[in-house]
C-alpha cells in the first residue's frame, strides 16, 4: 500500500459551484529514456541511443500530427498536459498521438509531468491573459518539464522543446531551454521530403520566411466572419442558433442539411456561401434565413461556382446510399412543393470541426517556373463533399498523376477554399491497387495483415475437435445427425475461439465485419479461422451453435432449442448445386430429400412472412467474373437469386428471430439487435410522384399495404415489376444494429422483414455483431458468463455505433469497388445497351441500367443551356419533351443507350452514358 | 444539562464575585482564541473559532440569485446555524432546532441589520450584479461542534473571519440581453472578489451572574446567570444590534452599563480577532501554495 | 471517460490500489467522553462519543448490554452544491444503522449493561467515501472515550471502473455510475462486518474489488492503531510516566 508523498489542492471554480480536487503529486513517475540511470525503465520507451530527445507542445501536437507520425520523428516526449489540451481540443488527433504512443515501432513516451513533485505548475492567480494563453498551450509548464529533463538527463543528451509559438520559445531560450520551430527543425534533419507535411502556421505563429503569399493583393472578404464562441453560446441559448452536425449531400456538394434537435427537424443549407466554410460532420451553429430569401437560393445553385457534373455510379441499394432530393427541378417549375416549407439556414459558426485527411489528386496544372521549387496546387478530393484544398508542394512533378492524401489545416474568410498539406502518396491514379486502396482509406477500412498479437490468439494449427470438446457438458454431440451445409460457412462456433477482451477480441471488434471488394475479401478474422477452423467442411467434425426446431409439416415451429454442437457435416453445397440437386428429380439421396424438405418448409414460412406484410424487396446486384491472372474483370451480370438462395435465407431469418426473443427474455437491456426504421413520408414522397406518373397508386400506410400494391404494381413489361421494387428498395433506410436498453419496445420493429424483433445470430465468422450475439445466447443458456462489457451500456452503445459505422462503410466499400471494376470494364468495351429512365431533370433525365446494375445521367442538351432551349419539362407527367412535340421521354421509359469510358482530361477516365439517338424504344 | 452541586455552584458564584474565576480568568478576560480560515474549501470563505473548548465553523456560500423587488439594487444574505449533536447529546435528532434557531435569529439582528438591510456588517449593494435582475445571494452556515458557552460570540466571531476570508468570483455581464429580459452572467475563474469586512461587528455578550457580569462564560457559568446581554458593536463603537436573554429583569441603568462595557471589551476583541485573522490567512496561503 | 489514464494513474495522480491521504486527529470535542476528526483526502468528519452513561429513555434500557445510539449528519457546507438537508432524512437514518450495526458489533456491550452509549458522527466535507470514513473516525472516538471494544472496525470502499479495481473512490470517480463496494472489517480477527454494494458485478470481478476495499480496510487499521499508540504516548508524557 503506497501511500503519496505530498499533495497539493487545487481549486477549480466552475460557475458558482466552487470545486475542490485533491492532487497527489508523486515521485514515482519515470522519465522513460532507456539509459536513465535514476528511473525504473521497465515502462521506458525512449530509445537507449538518443542524443536528441523532442518535447512537444500542444499545437505541434494538434496541427502537425501528420509529421509526427511520420517515422522520421521519433524519441518524442509528450506531456501529459498537452495530451489533456488536445484532448479537449480534437479527439481524432488525440486517439491518433495516444496510437503513437501505444505504438511499439515508435518511440513515443507519455511523461505525467502534472502528477511529478518537480514539474507539477500550478495555476497561478493574477497571470496576465498572454501567460495564460501561453499556459493554454502547455506554456509555462512545458518549460518547466523541459527544464527538468535537461537537468535530470543531464548533458549528454539534447533536450530540445518543440514550438511554434513566438513568445513560448523566447521563454525558453531565456530560461536556458533548447527550442526550435517545427520547421527549422524539420530542415535540420535534412528530409525535404518531410516539409510537404508541415502545416502553415498561423500568423501569430513563429513566421516560416519563405512563406510568401500567393495573392497579397488580391485578398477579399469571400466567406462572412464566423461568430466568436461566447456570442455561438449565448445565440443557441436563445434559440436564434441552431446546433447540429452538417452532412453533405454525396450528390451535390453545394447542398447541405443540419439535423437540429431545437427545431425538430433538419435545416437545408444551400451553397457553399450559406456553409461558410463547415465540412461534412462538423459540428455547425446554424442561423435560419427568413423565409423570402430562401427560395432565390435554392436557385442560385448553379451560379456559385463552376458546378461539378454528375458521375455514372452504381444505382443505390438504399436511401442510405442513394441521392438526396435535389431542387433543381422543383425550383424550377416554381410550383409549391413540400420542400420549400423546409427551414433553411446558413452557418455562423463550427463548433467542432470534423478536419481528417482526404483521398484524391491534385487538380491538373502547367508545371510553375521557379518559385525555388515550392508549388501551389489544388488538391481535389475523391469523396464529392469535400471542397478542394489548396496545398504547397516541393514535387508537383511527381504527385500529378497521382493519387494523394491530404489533411486540412485551415480555412480562413478570405479564402475560397481550405488550406492543407500533403501527408502521403498512394500510387497512380487508374491503376486498380491504388484505386482500391482509395475505396479502403476512404471508408476508413483497415486492411493490414493480422497483428502477430492477434494471430497468437488462435489455436494451433492443424486444429481438431479434441476429446475435452467432446466431454464438455454444454456441447450436444451431434455427429451421428446428417448435417449439411448451403453456401455460407455459417453458425460455426465463432466465440469458442474468439474471447472477449484478446486481441483478436479487440481487433475483430473494431474491425466489425469482413469487407467485399469485387477482387478481394477483407476478413474480420484471420483465415485460419475463417477458412478452415470455422469452416463447416464436408466431412470435418466442426464445433457449432445450433438452433434446432422441432416443426409440423405446416412449418410451424412447435419447440425450439438452442445447444453448442459437434457436428460432421456430410455435405458443404453451393446455392448452384444446392439447386441442382432439388431441380434433379433422378436424385433421391438422403441430402437432396432433406434438401427439398426443407425447401418445402422455408416456401410456406416464407409465405406467412409475406402475409405478415413483409416486403419483397429487389436490388440490383451485379456479379463480375475476374480474370485470375489479371484480375481485370472480364464480364458483369446481374446476380442470379435461385430457390436455394431464399431457401437459405428464409432459415436464417427464422434462426435470427429465435434468437432475438431468446436474449432479449434473458437480457432485456443489453441485448444487441437490428431494427429498421419505417421510410418516412417525405423520403417516399418522390417516389410516390414517379409511380403515380405512370398509373400507379402505392400504399404506404404500413408495409403490409406496400407489399400489397407492389404485387399489383404490374406494367407492360416483365421487368417493370422489377424496376418499381427496386425503387421502392432504394427508399428504404438501412435497416442498424441498436442495444436493447437504449429504445423501447416498439422501436425494435424491423419494417423490411415485418418482425417485431430481430438479430444477427448466423454469419460470426464475417459479422461482429453475431458474435456479440452468440456471446449473449450462450450466457441466456448459462454455459458461458457474459462478459463484463455487458455491464456497460454506454460501451455496448458505442459497440453497435461502430458496427452500424462499419457495416455501412464496408458496403460503400464494396459499391466503390464495383463501379471501379466497371470502369475499369468498359475501359476497353464501348457497349449499346437499354436503360431506364428513373428521374427527369431539366436538362435530361437520370437512367438505370439494370445489366449492370449502374445508373447515371444521360443529357440532351449541352451543359450550360440546361432548362431553356427545345426541351420542356413537365413535371407532373414527369416527362421531358422536345418544343415541337416530336420527341418525349416519360420517367420509367425504356431507351437504348451508348457506353462508352471517355477521359475528358488526362488521368481522369470516366465513364460516360450517351442516347442511342436511333433506338427511342 | 450541567448538573452541578450546591457546592460547585458557590465556587463558580464566589469566584466571580472576587475576580478569580473556576478556570483562572477574570470577569472580562477572554478565553484563548483560535481561528482557522479555509477550513471547507469548497465554500467560498470560511473560518473556524475555538474559544476554549468551544469549537464553531463558519462558511459562506455565494450563489446567483434575484433581489428582492424592495431593493433591488441590494443582493441577500441568509444565515443559518447548525447544532452538531457532537457538541451535545442534547442536539440529537431536533434537539437543537431551539437553539440553533434563537442563535441564528440573534445573529441575524446582530449582522445583518434591520429588515431593509441598513446597518448590515457587510454593504449588501456591493452583492449587486444587475440592478433589480442578478444578485448575490450569501449563504452563512454555522456549525456548533463543540459547545462550552458563549457560542453567540465564537459564531459571530468565526462569521467575521470567514467573511474575510470570502472570495467571490468576478463577474461579467454580457452585453445582449436574453429575451426573458435575465442578463447573461459570466462568472470569471481566477479573479475573486474580496468583501470590505472591517464593518463586520463584534458580538460580546454579558453574562450577568449575581451581582457582576463575566464575558465568554463556560456553560458551567451560563448556568448560574441571571440574563446576558448580547451587543454587537463595530470598530467605529456603534451598537448594531442587542439582544437580552434570560427570564430575570434588569434595571435599564445596569443595561446601559453593560454596554458600555462591553463596547470597551470590542475593542480589545476587535483588534484581538483581526490579528487572529490575518495570521490564519497567512497561515492558510502559506500551507496552500507551500 | 477516462478515469485511469494508460499510464495508470487516476483523475486525482494515484495509482488504481492507493488511498487518499490519510488524517486523524484524537480529542476534536473537548466536552465528550471520546472524540477523533478523520480525513480520508477531501472527505473529513468529526465524530463524538457520549457515554457509557445512564440511559436517557428508560423504555429502551437493557438489563444485559449497553444500548448503543448513533446519528450521523451532514453540514449544509459538506457538498459543492449547499443544500439545507432536513435532520433524519433516509440517508442520514440508513447511515446511521449501519455505522451502529458496525460499532455494536466491536464494542463489548455485555460488560455496560442498563446503560447508553451515543455516537454521533458529523460530516464537515463529503468527497466520496463519506460512510468509510464516519465509522473509522467513530471507531478511534470509542477507543479515545475508553470504551472497551474486541477489535477495531475499519472500513474503506473500493469501485470498478474503465475495467480496473480502484481503492478509496472519491467523489468524482464515486459518481461516475460504476460499482461501490464499501466493506467494514474487524481488523485483527479479519471478519467482515460491513458490505455493501450498488450495481451491478460479474462475481469474480466482485470477489477481488472486495478484496482490494479489505486490503483498504487494512492498511486503515495499521494507521488508526498508530494514530492510537502515538496518543497514548502523548498521554503518558503528559503524565510524567
Amino acid at each position: 500500500m503506497l501511500q503519496s508523498k505530498s499533495f497539493v489542492r487545487k481549486t477549480k471554480g466552475g460557475k458558482v459551484l466552487k470545486v475542490v480536487r485533491e492532487h497527489y503529486l508523486r515521485d514515482d513517475i519515470y522519465c522513460g529514456a532507456s539509459f536513465c540511470k535514476a528511473c525504473d525503465s521497465s515502462t521506458a520507451r525512449l530509445s537507449s541511443t538518443a542524443a536528441t530527445i523532442l518535447i512537444v507542445d500542444t499545437n505541434v501536437v494538434l496541427n502537425q500530427i501528420d509529421l509526427l507520425e511520420n517515422p522520421a520523428i521519433d524519441d518524442v516526449v509528450v506531456l501529459s498536459v498537452v495530451l489533456e489540451e488536445v484532448k479537449n481540443k480534437n479527439l481524432g488527433v488525440y486517439n491518433r498521438v495516444r496510437a503513437l504512443c501505444s505504438n511499439s515501432m515508435r518511440k513515443f513516451f507519455v511523461f505525467s509531468n502534472e502528477y511529478h513533485k518537480d514539474t507539477y505548475v500550478k495555476a497561478m492567480a493574477g497571470e496576465s491573459p498572454n501567460d495564460r494563453n501561453d499556459r493554454g498551450n502547455g506554456g509555462s509548464a512545458i518549460r518547466v518539464a523541459a527544464q527538468w529533463y535537461q537537468n535530470h538527463l543531464g548533458q549528454g543528451t539534447h533536450v530540445l522543446l518543440i514550438t511554434n509559438d513566438k513568445e513560448n520559445k523566447r521563454k525558453a531560450t531565456e530560461e536556458g531551454i533548447f527550442a526550435e520551430t517545427v520547421e527549422s527543425y524539420v530542415k535540420s534533419l535534412g528530409l525535404p521530403g518531410l516539409l510537404d507535411l508541415l502545416v502553415h502556421p498561423s500568423s501569430e505563429d513563429v513566421g516560416m520566411e519563405d512563406v510568401e503569399d500567393l495573392r497579397p493583393l488580391k485578398r477579399k472578404v469571400i466567406y462572412t466572419e464566423h461568430k466568436p464562441m461566447s456570442e455561438i453560446t449565448s445565440g443557441l441559448h436563445r434559440g436564434i442558433y441552431h446546433q447540429g452536425k452538417l452532412r453533405v449531400n454525396r450528390y451535390n456538394p453545394f447542398e447541405a442539411y443540419v439535423g437540429s434537435e431545437s427545431i425538430g427537424d433538419e435545416i437545408i443549407v444551400y451553397g457553399r456561401a450559406n456553409m461558410n466554410r463547415a465540412f461534412d460532420g462538423d459540428i455547425v451553429a446554424v442561423e435560419l434565413l427568413p423565409q423570402d430569401q430562401r427560395h432565390e437560393k435554392s436557385l442560385s445553385i448553379a451560379d456559385e461556382e463552376d458546378e461539378e457534373e454528375e458521375d455514372v455510379h452504381l444505382a443505390p441499394s438504399s436511401a442510405d446510399a442513394a441521392p438526396r432530393v435535389t431542387n433543381l427541378v422543383q425550383g424550377s417549375a416554381g410550383d409549391i412543393n413540400p420542400l420549400s416549407s423546409r427551414p433553411s439556414g446558413r452557418v455562423v459558426g463550427i463548433i467542432k470541426r470534423n478536419w481528417h485527411s482526404y483521398c484524391g489528386s491534385l487538380e491538373p496544372m502547367p508545371m510553375p517556373a521557379g518559385n525555388g521549387g515550392v508549388a501551389h496546387a489544388l488538391f481535389v478530393s475523391k469523396d464529392r463533399r469535400i471542397p478542394k484544398i489548396r496545398i504547397q508542394t516541393r514535387q508537383l512533378g511527381n504527385l500529378l498523376d497521382k493519387r494523394i492524401i491530404v489533411a486540412v489545416d485551415s480555412w480562413d474568410c478570405l479564402s475560397r477554399y481550405p488550406s492543407g498539406h500533403y501527408v502521403r502518396t498512394i500510387g497512380e491514379i487508374g491503376d486498380r491497387d491504388t484505386e482500391s486502396e482509395v475505396v479502403l482509406i476512404e471508408n476508413d477500412i483497415d486492411a493490414r495483415p493480422f497483428s502477430s498479437q492477434v494471430l497468437a490468439c488462435l489455436p494451433p494449427l492443424p486444429w481438431s475437435v479434441s476429446s475435452p470438446d467432446l466431454a464438455n457438458p454444454i456441447r450436444q454431440d451431434l455427429r451421428h445427425l446428417c448435417v449439411f451445409s448451403v453456401d455460407p460457412p455459417d453458425i460455426a462456433d465463432v466465440t469458442n475461439f474468439v474471447h472477449p477482451g484478446t486481441p483478436l477480441d479487440d481487433e475483430a471488434a473494431q474491425r466489425g465485419t469482413s469487407v467485399y471488394l469485387v477482387e478481394r475479401r477483407i476478413d474480420m478474422l484471420p483465415k485460419p479461422l475463417t477458412e478452415d477452423i470455422c469452416s463447416l467442411r464436408a466431412d470435418v467434425e466442426r464445433l457449432a451453435f445450433s438452433v434446432i426446431w422441432e416443426m409440423t409439416p405446416e412449418a410451424e415451429i412447435i419447440s425450439t432449442r438452442y445447444t453448442k454442437s459437434v457436428i460432421k457435416s456430410c455435405a458443404a453445397l453451393s446455392y448452384v448445386e444446392a439447386q441442382a440437386r432439388m431441380d434433379d428429380s433422378r436424385l433421391m439421396d438422403q441430402v437432396t430429400t432433406d434438401l427439398r424438405n426443407m425447401n418445402a418448409l422455408a416456401k410456406m414460412m416464407r409465405l406467412r412472412r409475406i402475409a405478415r406484410g413483409a416486403l419483397t424487396l429487389a436490388s440490383a446486384e451485379v456479379k463480375f467474373q475476374i480474370d485470375t491472372e489479371t484480375h481485370d474483370p472480364l464480364d458483369i451480370g446481374m446476380y442470379q437469386i435461385r430457390e436455394a438462395n431464399q431457401m437459405v435465407e428464409e432459415l436464417m431469418l427464422a434462426a435470427n428471430v429465435s434468437v432475438a426473443e431468446k436474449i432479449l427474455k434473458h437480457f432485456p437491456l443489453c441485448s444487441l439487435l437490428r431494427r429498421h426504421p419505417s421510410p418516412t413520408k417525405e423520403i417516399l414522397e418522390p417516389l410516390l410522384r414517379t409511380a403515380a406518373a405512370v398509373g400507379i397508386d402505392l400504399d404506404v400506410t404500413s408495409s403490409k399495404a406496400l407489399a400489397d400494391s407492389l404485387d399489383r404494381a404490374v406494367g407492360d413489361d416483365p421487368y417493370f415489376n422489377k424496376l418499381i421494387r427496386i425503387l421502392v428498395t432504394r427508399c428504404m433506410t438501412q435497416a442498424v444494429y441498436f442495444c436493447s436498453g437504449d429504445l423501447s419496445p416498439p422501436e425494435f420493429f424491423h419494417y423490411g422483414l415485418a418482425a417485431a424483433l430481430y438479430t444477427h445470430f448466423t454469419s460470426p465468422i464475417r459479422r461482429y455483431a453475431d458474435v456479440i450475439v452468440h456471446r449473449l445466447l450462450a450466457a441466456s443458456l448459462g454455459i458461458y458468463k457474459l462478459p463484463d462489457i455487458f455491464q456497460d451500456r454506454a460501451q455496448l452503445t458505442s459497440i453497435s455505433d461502430n458496427l452500424n459505422y462499419r457495416h455501412r462503410n464496408a458496403q460503400m466499400a464494396s459499391r466503390a469497388s464495383v463501379e471501379l471494376h466497371t470502369v475499369i470494364y468498359f475501359r476497353k468495351r464501348p457497349t449499346d445497351t437499354e436503360a431506364r429512365i428513373v428521374k427527369i431533370r431539366s436538362n435530361g433525365f437520370i437512367v438505370f441500367v439494370p445489366k449492370y446494375g449502374i445508373e447515371g445521367p444521360v443529357y440532351l442538351m449541352a451543359r450550360g443551356e440546361k432548362g431553356g432551349g427545345e426541351w420542356l419539362v413537365d413535371e407532373q407527367q414527369q416527362k421531358v419533351k422536345k418544343i415541337d412535340g416530336s420527341i418525349s421521354y416519360g420517367v420509367l421509359q425504356t431507351v437504348r443507350i451508348h457506353m462508352e469510358v471517355v477521359e475528358p482530361q488526362p488521368n481522369r477516365p470516366k465513364l460516360q452514358l450517351t442516347l442511342d439517338q436511333g433506338h427511342v424504344a | 444539562m450541567v448538573g452541578l452541586s450546591v457546592g460547585e455552584k458557590h465556587f463558580i458564584q464566589g469566584g466571580i464575585a472576587q475576580d478569580l474565576r473556576s478556570d483562572g480568568r477574570k470577569r472580562l478576560t477572554y478565553r484563548h482564541i483560535q481561528v482557522e480560515t479555509g477550513v471547507i474549501p469548497q465554500a467560498d470563505g470560511s473560518a473556524r473559532v475555538k474559544m476554549g473548548a468551544t469549537d464553531v465553523i463558519g462558511s459562506v456560500k455565494a450563489e446567483l440569485g434575484k433581489p428582492n423587488p424592495l431593493q433591488p439594487d441590494k443582493g441577500k444574505v441568509s444565515l443559518y446555524v447548525d447544532c452538531s449533536p457532537t457538541a451535545a447529546p442534547m442536539f440529537e435528532g431536533r434537539g437543537g432546532e431551539e437553539l440553533s434557531t434563537e442563535l441564528s435569529a440573534t445573529l441575524q439582528r446582530c449582522l445583518l441589520g434591520g429588515k431593509n438591510g441598513a446597518g448590515a456588517g457587510i454593504d449588501l449593494s456591493s452583492l449587486s450584479i444587475v440592478e433589480g435582475k442578478v444578485c448575490w445571494d450569501l449563504y452563512i452556515d454555522c456549525l456548533v461542534v463543540s459547545s462550552d458557552g458563549n457560542l453567540l460570540d465564537a459564531l459571530g466571531a468565526a462569521i467575521k473571519a470567514a467573511l474575510s476570508n470570502t472570495g467571490i468570483p468576478k463577474v461579467q455581464v454580457a452585453a445582449a440581453v436574453s429575451s426573458d429580459g435575465q442578463p447573461e452572467v459570466d462568472v470569471s475563474d481566477e479573479e475573486f472578489l474580496q468583501f470590505d469586512t472591517s464593518g463586520v461587528p463584534v458580538i460580546v455578550t454579558l453574562t450577568k451572574v449575581g451581582r457582576h457580569y463575566i464575558v465568554d462564560a463556560t456553560s458551567e457559568e451560563e448556568s448560574q446567570m441571571s440574563s446576558a446581554v448580547s451587543v454587537s458593536i463595530n470598530r467605529e463603537g456603534r451598537i448594531c444590534g442587542l439582544t437580552k436573554r434570560g427570564g430575570a429583569g434588569l434595571d435599564p441603568s445596569i443595561v446601559l452599563d453593560m454596554i458600555s462595557v462591553a463596547k470597551h471589551v470590542s475593542e480589545q476583541l476587535i483588534n484581538k480577532l483581526d490579528s487572529e485573522i490575518a495570521a490564519a490567512e497567512a497561515c492558510e496561503e502559506e500551507s496552500g501554495h507551500g | 471517460m477516462e478515469y485511469v489514464s494508460p499510464e495508470g494513474l487516476r483523475l486525482d495522480g494515484r495509482r488504481p490500489m492507493e488511498m487518499r491521504q490519510l488524517r486523524a486527529e484524537i480529542g476534536a470535542v473537548a466536552k465528550a467522553d471520546g472524540s477523533a476528526v478523520f480525513e480520508m483526502g477531501n472527505t473529513k468528519v468529526i465524530a463524538a462519543v457520549y457515554g457509557p452513561r445512564e440511559v436517557q429513555n428508560r423504555s429502551q434500557q437493557m438489563n444485559d448490554q449497553a444500548l448503543v445510539r448513533c446519528e450521523y449528519s451532514m453540514a449544509n457546507f459538506s457538498t459543492g452544491d449547499r443544500r439545507r438537508k432536513p435532520k433524519g432524512d433516509r440517508r442520514s437514518t440508513e447511515i446511521s444503522l449501519v455505522i451502529r450495526q458496525s460499532m455494536e458489533a466491536c464494542i463489548l456491550t455485555h460488560l455496560m449493561p442498563r446503560s447508553q452509549i451515543d455516537i454521533f458522527v458529523q460530516v464537515l466535507q463529503a468527497d466520496g467515501g463519506t460512510r468509510s470514513a464516519c465509522i473509522n473516525a467513530a471507531t478511534l472516538a470509542l477507543a479515545d472515550a475508553g470504551i472497551p471494544m474486541r477489535d477495531l472496525v475499519t472500513s474503506c470502499s473500493a469501485g470498478y471502473l474503465n475495467t480496473t479495481p480502484l481503492l478509496d473512490l472519491n467523489y468524482v470517480e464515486d459518481s461516475a455510475g460504476g460499482p461501490d463496494v464499501t466493506v467494514g472489517i474487524l481488523s485483527k480477527l479479519d471478519n467482515v462486518t460491513l458490505l455493501q454494494m450498488d450495481a451491478k458485478l460479474p462475481m469474480d470481478t466482485f470477489e477481488n474489488v472486495m478484496q482490494l476495499a479489505i486490503e483498504g480496510c487494512k492498511a486503515v487499521a495499521n494507521y488508526i492503531r498508530e494514530v492510537l499508540q502515538e496518543n497514548t504516548k502523548q498521554l503518558e508524557y503528559r503524565r510524567g510516566v
